[in-house]
């Protein structure tokens, strides 16, 4: 009896850990479409409404779901604090976000450049930029998406598996 | 008699599930993770198959030297 207590709790176990990797794995297309939203927001604030950063910012974080609405919270109030460069405040609430985030290393260098750039030109050059950061984004996503479709599966299925070979091997 | 079914069932449990994380491995392209895993399975079969022979040994040996 106390045997098929445990070898339900261990396929259950490795069964929503396969789960939860399968979620991640969808987590990450979802997360580059909200950030490009994001931006794609954000050219619109500073091309028609002249925003400046920090409100932009503040508007932004209302407007997009929870992990992205935090970092642009951030940000505005690094802004408003005053005592740091754009760059800088853009770089630092990326990395307090960033464990929230399913996102990789790319998506990382990808924003960071794109925060060197901000704030630095007039209108139509940020414009530039924002669209260079847009098309990037969108190959990560191509990219994350293909990953999804190919792994996703896997990983739910490879999880209940496990979950059955560690228990036969327990027996 | 009943333990020897028991082990029967175990290797062919093992045997099914090493087919099947194979098969999906495979199917997505990771063809050296399967191959890992089903090496390792094929192992851990062979050392039980292993240990149920040395009892037999042990078993004619004490049937044939009478020790």
């Amino acid at each position: 009896m106390i045997k098929l207590i445990g070898a339900a709790i261990i396929i259950l176990a490795t069964t929503w850990a396969g789960f939860e990797a399968a979620k991640h794995l969808a987590l990450r297309p979802k997360q580059l479409r909200q950030i490009k939203l994001a931006l794609q927001s954000l050219e619109a604030e500073i091309m028609y409404g002249q925003t400046p950063l920090q409100d932009a910012a503040r508007k932004l974080s209302k407007l997009v779901p929870m992990p992205l609405s935090l970092f642009f919270e951030s940000f505005s109030s690094l802004l408003s604090s005053g005592n740091t460069t754009v760059k800088q405040a853009w770089e630092e609430s990326l990395e307090r976000v960033w464990g929230l985030m399913a996102l990789k290393q790319g998506e990382f260098e990808i924003l960071v450049q794109f925060g060197e750039t901000l704030g630095r030109h007039d209108r139509h050059h940020q414009q530039k930029q924002i669209l260079l950061t847009l098309t990037h984004l969108e190959r990560e996503e191509a990219e994350a998406i293909d990953r999804q479709l190919k792994y996703e599966k896997m990983m739910k299925s490879l999880g209940f598996l496990s979950g059955l070979l560690l228990t036969l091997l327990l027996l | 008699m009943g333990i020897d079914v028991d082990i029967i069932f175990k290797i062919a449990g093992v045997g099914i599930v090493v087919a099947f994380i194979h098969t999906i491995l495979d199917q997505v392209g990771k063809k050296e993770y399967a191959q890992w895993v089903t090496l390792f399975g094929f192992i851990y079969i062979l050392f039980m198959v292993a240990s149920i022979i040395e009892d037999l040994f042990q078993k004619i040996k004490s049937v044939f030297l009478f020790q």
